[in-house]
């Protein structure tokens, strides 16, 4: 029985529709990540679950009840922005306190739950401070516990991360699991960073063009994508069409194929014949672009030593097995 | 270029410092002609004295002036308060799209000159089914328009700087009701906005001379008009209003600086 259930939902403004039909079935305690480029609608259906934008059709099922007809301060979700939005003439304390407020919770069991969640996201030391005083991370810490306090049924954040630098980044999607899981909250985090959607989530809803093209665990996505878009979107897949996959593996295909870089290895073994057209190191991956038939092809390859390295216009051989190949509509 | 580059410092301060002393010139001489006996065919006053501001301040006329130029600005700039900042929420908050029609429409005060309106304004209110011409009520309105400019500006400018959609947002989101997040969140945060441009404001319609004459003039007596009707007295008295004039604006400057700086 799922917990969040989303049937035939429609929003359009005016003539341009944003997405339609979108159904899907979520479970209590999951961890959904929507994924897409940006204008895939992903941000839209948030602020739709969240109340925030109205909805043309379809129904939003939360634990059994219609959420379309309640108002957003009755809907009982929390939501993180891109912005923070913290309120900016309060204290950390009153900023967290505020949903509390607002529900006439009052006194002693106020100030112990504000606490409570303070200290979940680290920041006691900081009740005191105003928002102009703290950095990204901590605001968006905040913002957090904040939209704890009131214990929602439903966490959605939205791009919580993108305003942050790479390593504060990385630190809070931990923090953000961690929480999520000591309280089983079903979540649901919009984000347009494949990396960040393959470490946080249970299940990904990878959405394009307002519909969601594949939905699974990051393994499922990662490996086999549904269609040309989702292996475009997701790794640094090669797309090649019928007849570039033809020519390079020597056998009639009638469809597009991708092939992950990875999984094409270099060695004496191989029996394709390639060219080294140049190389760029990640740190603990080497890229190649090479040449294989006529072909243009990315490869991976682990950086183990600087005596692997192959230099540009070196001949070397390429090795492609059969389960690498994935074929895509 | 060494040599220039030396010499700047001390260059660029005697420019400052001749402005300035050219700014002040006027003024320090109002001040000591308003503090001096009498002062016609010497270099220096003859005598110092307070008993020009001990007349101008125990003067009913003028006081009930000051008052009622007090009056009427307070009033306009509360009726542009209760104007504009619902106008200005619901333009930024629901329809985005017509700020450029706004911004249009608050900068007809500047397009016409005053004397060009107020003529205009006496024909429209002389008679008709609102005969206001004459009376505090017609500087009022006019006082709103003029002030309209400076307030829509400085306030939208703080509203575009604090998100206001996503404020507004995260508010419903935890349970407050429009009216509530608006009074709890988006108020306290354009205080800088409010603050800044009600006294820009006030400092300028409170000095605000040919509006007032023309409408209103010697029927209901504000300061500038007060100021006008005693040119013919002591030129050590009307010094003296000036200057009593130019403290109390300063003061309010003042005022209105230390309670901004006091949140940053």
């Amino acid at each position: 029985m799922s917990y969040l259930s989303i049937q035939g939902l429609h929003k359009s403004y005016g003539a341009t529709s944003i997405f339609s039909d979108i159904n899907c079935e979520i479970a209590k305690g999951e961890f959904i990540t929507l994924l897409g480029p940006s204008g895939c609608g992903k941000s839209t259906l948030l602020r739709c679950i969240a109340g925030l934008t109205g909805v043309n059709g379809g129904q939003i099922r939360l634990d059994g009840e219609d959420l379309v007809p309640v108002a957003p301060q009755k809907r009982g979700i929390g939501m993180v922005f891109q912005s923070y939005a913290l309120f900016p003439n309060m204290t950390v304390q009153q900023n967290v306190a505020f949903g509390l407020r607002m529900q006439k919770v009052k006194g002693s069991e106020a100030e112990q739950r504000v606490e409570e969640v303070l200290e979940l996201v680290e920041l006691n030391d900081f009740a005191n401070r105003y928002p102009p005083q703290l950095s990204g991370g901590q605001c968006q810490r905040v913002a957090l516990a904040r939209s704890l306090v009131t214990r929602p049924r439903l966490l959605l954040l939205d791009e919580p991360l993108s305003a942050l630098d790479a390593r504060i980044r990385k630190h809070l999607r931990e923090q953000i699991r961690n929480i999520q899981q000591e309280l089983g909250l079903t979540t649901i985090f919009v984000t347009h960073d494949q990396e960040e959607a393959l470490v946080m989530s249970d299940r990904i809803f990878l959405m394009n063009g307002g519909k969601i093209v594949q939905s699974g665990d990051a393994e499922t996505l990662y490996t086999a994508p549904a269609d040309a878009f989702a292996a475009g979107f997701i790794g640094n897949y090669n797309l090649l069409d019928a007849d570039a996959a033809s020519r390079l593996l020597l056998r009639p295909i009638n469809s597009r194929v991708a092939i992950r870089p990875e999984a094409i290895q270099i060695g004496a073994q191989g029996s394709i014949e390639a060219l080294v057209r140049s190389h760029s190191l990640l740190g603990n991956v080497i890229r190649y672009s090479i040449e294989a038939r006529g072909v243009e092809l990315l490869v991976d390859v682990l950086n183990r030593s600087p005596a692997d390295l192959h230099a540009r216009g070196q001949r070397i051989n390429l090795n492609i097995e059969d389960n690498a190949i994935c074929e895509v509509a | 270029m060494s040599h220039a580059e030396n010499r700047s410092p001390l260059f660029h301060q005697l420019v400052v410092y001749a402005l300035m002393l050219i700014l002040l010139m006027p003024l320090l001489g109002t001040l000591i002609y308003s503090l001096s006996t009498s002062w016609s065919a010497t270099i220096l006053p003859s005598g110092l004295t307070f008993k020009w501001y001990l007349a101008l301040w125990s003067d009913a006329r003028f006081l009930s002036a000051f008052g009622r130029s007090l009056l009427v600005c307070f009033a306009a700039l509360a009726l542009s308060l209760v104007l504009i900042l619902p106008l200005l929420f619901v333009v930024s908050y629901h329809f985005p799209k017509l700020d450029a029609v706004m911004n249009v429409l608050i900068l007809l005060p500047f397009a016409i000159p005053p004397v060009v309106s107020s003529v205009g304004l006496m024909q429209l209110f002389a008679g008709g089914p609102l005969p206001i011409l004459g009376t505090p009520w017609i500087l009022i309105g006019c006082y709103f328009t003029i002030a309209l400019p400076f307030m829509y500006r400085a306030i939208s400018n703080n509203l575009q700087a604090i998100n206001l959609r996503d404020l507004m947002d995260a508010a419903h989101l935890l349970g407050a009701s429009t009216w509530r997040a608006a009074f709890m969140v988006v108020l306290p945060n354009l205080r800088k906005g409010l603050m800044v441009s009600v006294f820009l404001s006030f400092s300028f319609l409170f000095g605000e001379f040919v509006f007032a004459n023309l409408l209103v003039g010697s029927r209901y007596e504000t300061l500038q008009v007060y100021l006008y009707n005693m040119r013919n007295d002591s030129g050590h008295f009307t010094s003296a209003l000036v200057i009593s004039y130019f403290m109390f604006v300063l003061l309010m400057t003042w005022a209105a600086n230390r309670l901004n700086k006091d949140k940053s």
